[in-house]
């Protein structure tokens, strides 16, 4: 797990919403990050601050100016942070003027140390499925409920492709079935590895790694 | 036999005019201001990035007429774009960077050559050998669905090294003294560390899979190969 998919999970983790395969991932993760850890320890700040806070209204421009300012910087990083955000909101929140200088400067660190870890982030971009956020080295168990939503976005990938791959280069036509025969060979040996040590955690995580690369290739032809 | 051969020579001409017209040079210049981030995102071609003394980018290219090649500079954010098509077409790079640039390279089919570059490295390809030559880089990240990979460099205490291939062979060569947290892993074929071995301790072997630490370890190193083997050698 890289720190921009931590980051993205943390207002989730925080909210006790994560299954125990990402809360686990995201712990493992903590414990060797400290920018992160930093993250985490400035949300949980501003949870326990908005947990003692009177009960006032802000502005009704507030909210959507800080939502608007976010939505600009990252939206990607930020989407979940919103939305957590938006469930602050609902709290109906009192602020004094100290307690929301308070307040804006913990977001600011937030926002400034997201900003900068989410840009040291972005040489490596996971691939993000429908509902699976897959890192490039976690080893996590693959459920059924996961290879379906692999499956599924590879099916939805695939007839897209199907569609359009008649009018390509031959050279790059041939280049595309080729290594997707090789994804799939991958795939059927992970399969019956799987089938023949059901419980063994390199061959999940080599159909895992199998997946992803089959997305992969999908994503790579698919744009043209 | 003079019309034949006036007949011949126009079609040679003819050849030679098209293959002139079908061909187009890209360069451009850069100077960074602080070491850079680099992007090459190509879609049939080689690329080769090799890194020099002087603090500029020098980006060139052989094209095809076809083919678009954009490039855009956001600070120190360089990125250098093959407009994505399926005509017959081929884009070829050869790049010169300062040491320090930090590179992204993206690529569907054709050869991929770095040299000498210290900041980090992430390379995605489809159809690609991809070689690494005296890298010394806090983080390498190679995924090639089919091809070689060769990774001859050093590890940073605290790096991340990770390869992939599907389909090829990984090769590895490091210096004896480098540390490391070795995580192999081969779904079909064999894993030779070669003399490595003898010193990686803790080590978890499974029939698919390798892991241990080697001297001191602290780089993480992560090897997998689906169809290919994965080579490991002393300098």
């Amino acid at each position: 797990m890289v720190c921009s998919q931590c980051q993205e999970l943390l207002s989730d983790y925080i909210d006790g919403a994560l299954e125990l395969g990402e809360q686990i991932n995201i712990e493992r993760h903590l414990s060797d990050c400290e920018p992160c850890r930093a993250v985490r320890d400035d949300l949980l700040q501003i949870v326990h601050f908005s947990h003692q806070l009177p009960v006032q209204s802000p502005s009704t421009a507030l909210w959507p100016r800080i939502n608007a300012g976010l939505a600009e910087l990252q939206p990607s990083f930020w989407n979940r942070s919103l939305r957590w955000l938006q469930n602050l909101r609902t709290l109906n929140i009192n602020f004094s003027v100290p307690q929301m200088i308070a307040t804006a400067a913990a977001i600011a660190i937030v926002v400034s140390t997201g900003i900068i870890l989410s840009r040291r982030d972005n040489g490596i971009t996971p691939l993000s499925t429908a509902g699976i956020t897959l890192s490039p080295s976690d080893p996590t168990p693959l459920s059924q409920a996961d290879l379906q939503v692999l499956e599924k976005q590879i099916s939805q990938l695939s007839e897209s492709v199907e569609q359009r791959k008649d009018s390509w280069d031959p050279e790059l036509r041939n280049a595309f079935e080729r290594n997707l025969l090789y994804v799939n060979q991958s795939l059927a040996e992970c399969r019956h590895q799987l089938s023949d040590h059901p419980g063994d955690d390199v061959s999940q995580e080599l159909m895992l790694n199998a997946y992803r690369e089959k997305i992969r290739l999908l994503e790579g032809f698919d744009k043209f | 036999m003079k019309p034949f051969l006036t007949f011949r020579l126009l079609i040679f001409l003819a050849i030679v005019t098209t293959s002139a017209d079908s061909q187009q040079r890209f360069e451009r210049s850069y100077t960074p201001q602080h070491p850079a981030h680099l992007t090459i995102s190509n879609v049939n071609g080689s690329i080769h990035i090799s890194a020099w003394d002087k603090k500029s980018i020098l980006a060139r290219a052989n094209a095809s007429s076809s083919v678009a090649i954009e490039d855009h500079v956001i600070g120190d954010e360089i990125t250098i774009v093959t407009r994505r098509s399926f005509r017959p077409a081929r884009a070829d790079f050869v790049v010169s960077v300062p040491p320090d640039t930090s590179l992204t390279v993206k690529n569907i089919v054709g050869k991929i050559d770095v040299r000498g570059i210290t900041g980090p490295v992430s390379i995605h390809s489809i159809d690609s050998d991809v070689q690494l030559t005296k890298v010394n880089s806090p983080s390498v990240d190679v995924v090639v669905t089919s091809g070689d990979i060769y990774f001859d460099g050093e590890l940073r205490d605290g790096g991340s090294y990770s390869l992939q291939s599907m389909k090829g062979d990984l090769d590895v060569t490091l210096p004896s003294a480098t540390s490391f947290n070795l995580n192999a892993r081969a779904l079909s074929e064999n894993i030779n560390l070669g003399s490595f071995l003898n010193s990686l301790s803790g080590p978890s072997r499974g029939p698919k899979g390798i892991s241990g630490t080697y001297l001191r370890g602290g780089p993480r190193l992560t090897l997998t190969a689906f169809a290919g083997r994965i080579l490991l050698h002393k300098k």
